[in-house]
């Protein structure tokens, strides 16, 4: 694999503050730290400089170019004798690759710069069409900005612009207008430092430059719409929002992406009832300011017309739409009828506050411990994998902490796909911090970006092996003395390991050696979550882990939005919320399933799992289905899941409702409403507590979101103190209490 | 000149088919300059010439592919640097290569005469190829030799002080050079940055001599 590191002046990106230099920008004196661009010196000052090309996590590599932060500059000189002298530099400097220096004098408001600025921005509108009016970025477009505050208000440029077809599809989801580009060569870095796959370049360099793909093919990146974000003019657009709207007619409102369990900060830009785009939001613990194409085009499904709007029963094959009275007088008289035989399965898209709801109404209204928040993977205690032995469940690393790994090893998962930040972050671990990656996968895919792309070492296995390439690797760490390791690798050799993974043996030996050499992370993705034999390969790797002295690094993340908050919230057969264990431990998924295809099951109310589509014993999910049992799902739509069931319930999507999620490195984040749908939507929690107040109550009434989120508080340690305040903008990241 | 000044492509294309037609030499000289230097990148346009040699005198996509692979750089970026200089060739191209310039001092002196005679000897115009593919016609920006105008460059060698009536003689001189191809061109200028080099010209060696350098190289 090629070496695309950046050398460590490059990697200056977070320079770790050694010195401090006194410099003045327009007569204001500051302390810098050493080498620290001019232009983000004068934000410490206050003074605003107008930039393009400048981003602060962008490389420098082809930066420098928009020309728009100059300023002139005066540094000290030492004459002959020892006198020491101001002089100016000759030509002005551009302030975002300057590095500030002992004594600088920075001056960014004299007559020449003011020019110099006007006459930058009269060569970078040479070529744009100027064509706002029909621009979707007119309003937000630091071009208009700067034009307006710096530039000249006519232009002298009568000549011929050059022109290109609009609206090129460059992408799935991007359209190119490139007549608009003014070289900034933001996206072409983009896709060269942060997601990895360089796919755009400059191409044509000189008057004829043009940003592209390799020979025209399409941009497939599973990231590209955070160029849209970066191109500071309206070259690079969302294909679906495409003159959709005008961002002054656009509310804006913060919430979490629920696509993943990342838990991507956004924010929902929409129009009255509808959504109109997805946008990142700054986070700098979770997804710095990117997200992923997942999550910023995956969201049409919020206002789209498939959307369920009333409660729907299947009576006799037909669905028949109902109002809520009725469904909930039926759902009600059913449960009443079970009389305990109930079960619930779901949560993982919910937030922590429905969660707590739909375990109150089980537990203390229902009186059933049977419910599970898991669809796939193991569904044993989920004390049992890690927490027994280390003191924790899913994520030992926080996200951001992944950078300042010395080497990672990603074991078994397509992790671009299933943990798309978490990949961002290996990959800037790699990019800008010198951290060596190890994928080891049983399949890989032909396109980029993936990890495979800049690992260094690369482990194809035969899928099922990665206990054994676990023990391999601990046998070469055990007989170089690597590591001092214990118990059961012991007597495993590498050929076998070699012979059983089809790893060849050498490889297995660099493995080892990249990871006995510091601080290592062990990232494991759907393959080890889904393996047959889970808790042998999760031993395997708390082998490896301790042997090299990184028992708190080890990283099963969940896939879903609220996969950590379910388990958090005690939707699961043996644990009530805070993982405090139960007496007499219910059923889990496969189970319940069991148990409603037996026909021993009278109720299962299914709160937004795919279970048709996801669960992994397919016919059993379908036997359950087709059987007696009395099925409710709460959906957005009408999955294959919810067409299965007998009576569904039109529940409120993440655009629609107050809550958290907590994401997997166990942060808890709000989600704010933006909008309703429809009056006849509900969020989930609002659906268990009229139910449980229908029946009596108990615990399991409440009046709103917040007041969910204080009795959760009240009740799970580990949330203890967490209120819609302290949650903030960012979010808290909880830990055990003995760490 | 660029191939074209704007690119009306309107849909996204077909990823081009890959190739590998780098011959042992061709990979050992590769690799031989890539040693030079701390990052491979670096080898970028020794790794083009070396490209059109292979690729017979001009860089088809998938050429750009196969430097792109050998060095471990993207597709995108390789193509950049391609598409910048002149002497690569896109496309294919006549066996020679005539640019002339029509730069400033140039024109003052003449140039488009020149071309228009070009034009009219060759049957072609600027940017066209003669039917029997000896000669491509260009123009060219300042080729740094003024004092000299009006000035042609074709291939790695200057023809000075043209005129509309000299130049003919030179397109004649041009067409009895039977062996002189775009392909032997780039080996020549690859033969310039490897063991032997001097200033007028490239040495000989063989596989084994870069895969065990003797002595000290450039
Ligand atoms: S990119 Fe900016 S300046 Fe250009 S047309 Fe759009 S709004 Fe106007
Ligand atoms: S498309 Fe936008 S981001 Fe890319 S170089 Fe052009 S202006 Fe910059
Ligand atoms: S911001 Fe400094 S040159 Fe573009
Ligand atoms: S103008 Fe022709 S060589 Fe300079």
């Amino acid at each position: 694999m090629p070496d695309n590191r950046l050398t460590q002046t490059e990697a200056s990106l977070n320079p770790a503050v050694t010195q401090m230099v006194n410099i003045k920008i327009d007569g204001i004196e500051l302390q810098v730290p050493k080498g620290e661009n001019i232009i983000e010196s004068a934000k410490r000052a206050g003074v605003d400089i107008p930039y393009f090309c400048y981003h602060p996590r962008l490389s420098k590599g082809d930066a420098a170019n928009c020309r728009m932060c100059l300023v002139d500059v005066f540094a000290p000189r030492r004459a002959p004798d020892g006198t020491v002298s101001l002089a100016k530099m000759p030509k002005p400097q551009a302030s975002c690759t300057l590095p500030a220096d002992e004594g600088m004098v920075i001056v960014t408001d004299s007559e020449a710069v003011v020019r110099d600025r006007k006459g930058v921005l009269e060569f970078l509108l040479i070529n744009h069409p100027l064509d706002c009016p029909i621009c979707d970025r007119g309003g937000e477009c630091p071009l208009q900005n700067n034009a307006i505050f710096y530039g000249a208000a006519t232009s002298r440029y009568t000549e011929e612009k050059r022109h290109f077809p609009k609206a090129y599809p460059l992408a799935e989801n991007v359209v190119f207008d490139r007549e608009r580009c003014i070289h900034c060569a933001r996206c072409t870095r983009f896709t060269e430092d942060i997601s990895g796959d360089a796919q755009l370049g400059f191409l044509k360099r000189g008057a004829d430059m043009e940003v592209g793909t390799f020979e025209h093919t399409a941009y497939k990146s599973k990231f590209s719409g955070n160029v849209i974000e970066l191109c500071p003019v309206g070259a690079l657009l969302s294909r679906s929002y495409r003159f959709k709207a005008r961002p002054w007619d656009l509310h804006s409102q913060r919430s979490v992406c629920s696509k993943c369990s990342n838990g991507c900060n956004i924010k929902i830009d929409y129009r009255l009832d509808s959504l109109q785009r997805i946008n990142g939001r700054i986070n700098e613990a979770v997804n710095e300011e990117w997200t992923c194409d997942k999550g910023k085009f995956g969201h049409s499904y919020v206002s789209s017309e498939a959307r369920l709007k009333t409660p729907m029963l299947k009576t006799g094959g037909e669905w028949k739409a109902i109002d809520w009275t009725e469904a909930l007088q039926i759902l009600v008289g059913k449960l009443r009828d079970a009389n305990g035989s109930v079960a619930g399965i779901g949560g993982q898209r919910c937030t922590n506050e429905d969660n707590f709801a739909f375990q109150k109404l089980f537990r203390e209204v229902l009186k059933s411990n049977d419910i599970d928040s898991r669809v796939e993977g193991y569904l044993g205690s989920v004390n049992k994998p890690l927490y027994e032995r280390f003191g924790y469940h899913a994520m030992g690393n926080a996200i951001a902490e992944l950078e300042d790994m010395k080497t990672i090893l990603v074991l078994g998962s397509q992790l671009v796909d299933e943990q798309p930040i978490i990949y961002l972050r290996v990959r800037k671990a790699y990019r800008f911090k010198g951290a060596t990656v190890i994928n080891a996968v049983s399949s890989v895919p032909e396109d980029s970006p993936k990890v495979g792309d800049f690992a260094q070492l690369e482990l194809v296995y035969k899928p099922g092996t990665e206990a054994a390439l676990l023990k391999g690797i601990l046998s070469v760490l055990s007989a170089e003395k690597l590591a001092s390791v214990n118990g059961f690798a012991k007597g495993y050799t590498l050929e076998k390991a070699a012979e059983e993974t089809g790893v060849s043996a050498e490889a297995i030996q660099q493995a080892a050696r990249l990871m006995a050499t510091g601080k290592l992370a062990i990232i494991a993705g759907r393959e080890v979550a889904n393996h047959a034999n889970h808790l042998e390969v999760v031993q395997a790797i708390g082998d490896l882990a301790e042997a090299t002295g990184n028992a708190q690094n080890i990283n099963l993340p969940g896939e879903d939005v609220n996969s950590q908050g379910a388990a958090d919230m005690g939707v699961l057969p043996d644990f009530a919320p805070g993982y405090a264990p139960l007496e007499n431990p219910g059923k889990n998924t496969a189970q319940i399933l069991q148990a409603a295809a037996d026909g021993s099951l009278k109720v299962l109310w299914v709160a937004g799992a795919k279970l048709l589509e996801k669960f992994p014993n397919r016919e059993l999910a379908q036997a359950a289905f087709a059987s007696d049992t009395f099925i409710v799902v709460n959906e957005l739509t009408m999955t294959e899941t919810a067409q299965a069931a007998d009576l569904v319930l039109p529940a409120a999507s993440f655009a629609e409702k107050e809550g958290t999620f907590t994401n997997c490195e166990r942060r808890v984040q709000r989600i704010h409403k933006a909008f309703d749908i429809s009056l006849e939507i509900k969020p989930d929690w609002l659906i268990f507590s009229e139910v449980a107040t229908r029946m009596g109550g108990g615990g399991g009434s409440f009046f709103s979101a917040r007041d969910i989120l204080k009795a959760i508080s009240a009740q799970v340690p580990a949330y203890a103190g967490l209120t819609a305040k302290s949650l903030g903008d960012e979010g808290v990241r909880w830990n055990y209490p003995d760490k | 000149m660029a191939e074209s000044v704007t690119s009306n492509i309107r849909e996204p294309q077909p990823a081009p088919a890959k190739e590998a037609r780098f011959s042992e030499l061709a990979i050992a000289e590769l690799e031989e300059i890539a040693s030079h230097y701390p990052e491979r990148k670096a080898a970028c346009l020794p790794g083009l010439w070396i490209a059109q040699r292979e690729y017979d005198g001009y860089l088809p996509p998938a050429a750009i592919q196969e430097v792109a692979d050998r060095l471990g750089l993207s597709y995108s970026e390789v193509e950049g640097v391609a598409t910048f200089y002149t002497m690569y060739n896109l496309r294919k191209r006549g066996r020679h290569h005539l640019e002339v310039c029509t730069c400033l001092t140039c024109a003052v002196k003449g140039a488009y005469e020149v071309v228009h005679k070009l034009e009219k000897e060759l049957g072609v115009h600027v940017g066209g190829t003669t039917s029997d593919g000896e000669f491509t016609l260009s123009e060219a920006e300042c080729l740094d030799f003024c004092g000299a105008a009006t000035v042609m460059q074709v291939g790695d060698k200057y023809f000075t002080q043209l005129t509309p009536d000299n130049v003919k003689q030179v397109i004649d001189e041009l067409r009895k050079s039977p062996d002189y191809t775009p392909a032997k061109l780039a080996d020549s200028i690859v033969k310039t940055l490897l063991p032997g080099a001097s200033e007028t010209g490239g040495g000989s060696y063989s596989v084994e001599d870069l895969k065990n350098p003797a002595g000290p190289m450039l």
